[in-house]
């Protein structure tokens, strides 16, 4: 489809901006997914710590586990951008 | 090395008489581990606990009384360094004489000094009570007394009109306004509800006479007098604290002894003439103590060797190279290692510091980093918070390396070019360079997650055959090799159908059949037999089968971490440097030098906030990726800690 008044510049620029667009979203979106799942599991995580503080290692492990996802987001936007 | 310390379980039986004698070589030796005796129903009916030694008590109770006293001096023996050793019988001699009077001094100090603290805390709260009233012209003694007026006072959200009779003093001088009113008994419902509609909020008049800011001030001066009185009783304490912190902590410790010693029978088996007790000592130990407990009790003591049953008993001490040894504490975080798995501390102590250097590899938070930890190890003195301090300087070198390798200085180039691949972004001042080779080391990443989960895999298959016994052991090892063949399948299948910079490319091969290569062909056979492995052992396994893909690829957080330190770091250069600092070199002016200050601040805190930053990404990921990704293919740990019954004196010497 060719627009009126659009250059290929334009439509260039216009691409390079969604992709830095769907980068954001990739990191916002998976940064507030992997926030909510660590949410309830850090702060089981600290009481079971409080009661007992052997099992710091293992819920250090299940506090983290989420994160993945986050990385993950990361990892798409950097491949989007470069 | 790769391996707990072998231990021999040993089983000691002495007549009472000799009890006393084998404590005491037992505790100097400080490598016997004991085994509490624990009586149980089926145990032979003769066998009991014994009995604490005579002087236990005493021994006890003289320790609170020591422990007490470094309390309200706020000595903590872990923090204290050794001048010089004390000997024991000088130490038990002072005790005697010493002791009660230094306690009797500390004692009447830190009575003094809570009965001030609750003096000036009653003056505190009788000023607080009686602040509201000063902003009201009256003296205390009128507020009370009467029989036929109510008085109201207290505060109020604002001024109200009462259509009765009534005498009303308003201010809102203070917080929350204060307000007085003296009505007719009579009239005081009607009064009451008046001002409770206005917000009103009782406040109790104070059993005080006379003019609330002359008392005010009495009360303030009462406070600053006793807490001059506090400061000079805190600064005597402070001078029995330096004076005697050498004799209290030797005292601590010669006194733990005696009671760790008298208390010992506590922990062994009993019968009428004998005492019985199994503990663990170190391969390499067992014939020294075996020889000193026969010499001093002139061969009437019986010592057995018993074999060991049961793994998970067996009390565990790491034997590493000393370069490794910091790192147990990294394990002793997640678990310490059963006696008989395998000890990765070793390879957590090579790769911890080599994925800490790939996330923060920069010349400049490197050397912050070695400064601190080496800076920070004067100030802390407990053996564990040493060996943190060990373990980050083992990976701000490697940073530093790495920031070498990446050609990387607080964000900003060094005057090479990277030398394996840059992480230099286009940001601001760098804009126009090469760009970041993230494709490039993405894949690096990712051959790293592949390669330290195969050695993971590889340690699970010898591990299976230490925690399973006969076909399981079998069983459990082939599920590991299943594993392994999966993501090899899995991989090979990837490189069969694309082609990925710095990875084998498989997609020339010949076809064979369905116009799959050979390649493809063998992932798929590869990636079957692996599932059908697993599932030999547990189908419910294959649910898992996702995390060889998620696990792969969670390694590429060492990249992506590593990139967004880049991307803060030249940010921060950017908006300091490139945004504030240069524009106004090129011509000073006043508010020039203003912003220039400004943005050197930003450099600085900027910075200072990316270190704190890339320690906890660099730190937390590095070792995340050995926990989650690298241990759960093999590790089980949950070993007992090697507890030697004994202790290494510090402050004094027998």
């Amino acid at each position: 489809m060719v627009d009126v008044g659009m250059t290929l510049e334009m439509v260039q620029a216009s691409q390079l901006g969604m992709k830095a667009l769907g980068a954001g979203l990739a990191v916002g979106l998976t940064g507030i997914g992997a926030g909510v799942a660590e949410m309830a599991i850090g702060s089981a995580a600290v009481g079971a710590t409080a009661e007992n503080r052997d099992v710091f290692g293992l819920v250090l492990l299940l506090t983290v586990i989420p994160e993945t996802i986050v990385i993950f987001g990361l990892v798409v936007a950097l491949l989007l951008l470069f | 090395m790769l391996r707990p310390e072998q231990m021999r379980r040993l089983l000691i039986a002495v007549p009472k008489g000799e009890i006393d004698t084998v404590i005491r070589v037992l505790y100097r030796y400080n490598v016997y581990h004991i085994e509490d005796f624990v009586p149980e129903s089926e145990s032979l009916e003769a066998l009991s606990i014994g009995h604490p030694l005579p002087g236990a008590s005493d021994a006890a109770s003289a320790l609170i009384k020591v422990r007490a006293i470094e309390n309200a001096c706020g000595i903590n023996p872990d923090n204290v360094e050794v001048r010089e050793k004390i000997p024991a019988p000088k130490v038990r001699e002072m005790i005697r004489t010493d002791l009660p009077a230094i306690q009797k001094r500390v004692e009447d100090l830190v009575a003094t000094r809570s009965r001030l603290e609750a003096r000036q805390k009653e003056h505190e709260q009788r000023a607080r009570e009686l602040e509201p009233f000063t902003a009201l012209p009256l003296d205390l003694e009128l507020y009370r007394g009467y029989t036929r007026f109510t008085v109201f006072t207290g505060h109020i959200a604002h001024d109200v009109s009462i259509d009765v009779p009534h005498e009303k003093y308003f201010s809102d001088r203070v917080d929350g306004n204060m307000i007085a009113v003296v009505v007719q008994n009579e009239h005081r419902e009607q009064v009451e509800r008046t001002l409770l509609d206005a917000g009103f909020q009782v406040i109790p008049v104070p059993e005080e006479t006379g003019a609330p800011a002359d008392r005010l001030k009495a009360h303030a001066d009462e406070i600053q007098r006793t807490a001059a009185e506090l400061t000079a009783i805190n600064e005597e304490i402070a001078e029995v604290r330096d004076r005697h912190t050498d004799l209290l902590v030797a005292c601590d410790e010669l006194l733990t002894a005696d009671v760790e010693r008298a208390e010992a029978p506590l922990r062994f088996a009993t019968t009428e003439e004998t005492f019985i007790t199994e503990g663990w000592v170190p391969g390499d130990q067992a014939d020294r103590i075996r020889e000193a407990l026969e010499k001093a009790t002139n061969g009437r003591i019986y010592i057995g060797e018993l074999d060991i049953e049961d793994d998970a008993r067996v009390p565990v001490e790491y034997e590493n190279p000393s370069f490794a040894s910091p790192t147990q504490v990294l394990m002793d975080i997640y678990a310490r290692p059963r006696y008989s798995e395998i000890d990765p501390t070793l390879m957590v102590a090579i790769v911890f510091p080599i994925f800490f250097g790939l996330i923060l590899g920069d010349v400049g938070y490197g050397a912050i980093l070695l400064a601190l930890s080496l800076g920070l190890r004067k100030f802390l003195k407990g053996d564990e918070g040493r060996m943190l301090l060990k373990v980050l300087s083992y990976a701000s070198i490697s940073s530093i390396v790495f920031g070498i390798l990446y050609s990387e200085f607080f964000g900003a180039a060094l005057p090479w070019p990277a030398l394996i691949f840059s992480r230099h972004l286009n940001i601001g001042v760098a804009a126009g360079g090469h760009g970041p080779q993230v494709a490039e080391l993405m894949v690096l990443a990712i051959w790293i997650g592949i390669l330290h989960i195969t050695l993971g895999r590889i340690l699970g298959m010898v591990n299976a055959r230490k925690f399973h016994h006969g076909k399981h052991a079998t069983k459990a090892a082939i599920a590991n090799a299943g594993w392994l063949g999966t993501m090899w399948g899995i991989i090979i299948m990837i490189w069969a159908f694309y082609a990925i910079p710095l990875m084998p490319d498989l997609t020339g091969l010949p076809v064979v059949v369905m116009g799959l290569n050979v390649a493809a062909v063998a992932g798929a056979v590869l990636l079957v037999a692996g599932i059908l492995a697993i599932a030999q052992e547990n189908p419910l396994e294959l649910v898992e089968l996702p995390s060889i893909i998620s696990h792969v690829l969670s390694y590429a957080r060492l990249v992506a971490v590593g990139l967004s330190s880049v991307a803060i770091a030249m940010v921060i250069n950017f908006i300091a440097i490139g945004m504030m600092i240069q524009p106004q070199l090129e011509a000073i002016t006043p508010v020039g030098v203003i912003i220039i200050i400004f943005g050197i601040l930003v450099l600085f805190m900027g910075h200072a906030l990316n270190t704190a930053l890339g320690l906890l990404g660099g730190g937390l990921h590095s070792i995340r990726l050995h926990y989650v990704e690298f241990f759960t293919k093999f590790y089980k740990g949950g070993g007992k800690k090697y507890n030697p019954f004994g202790m290494k004196s510090k402050f004094t010497e027998e």
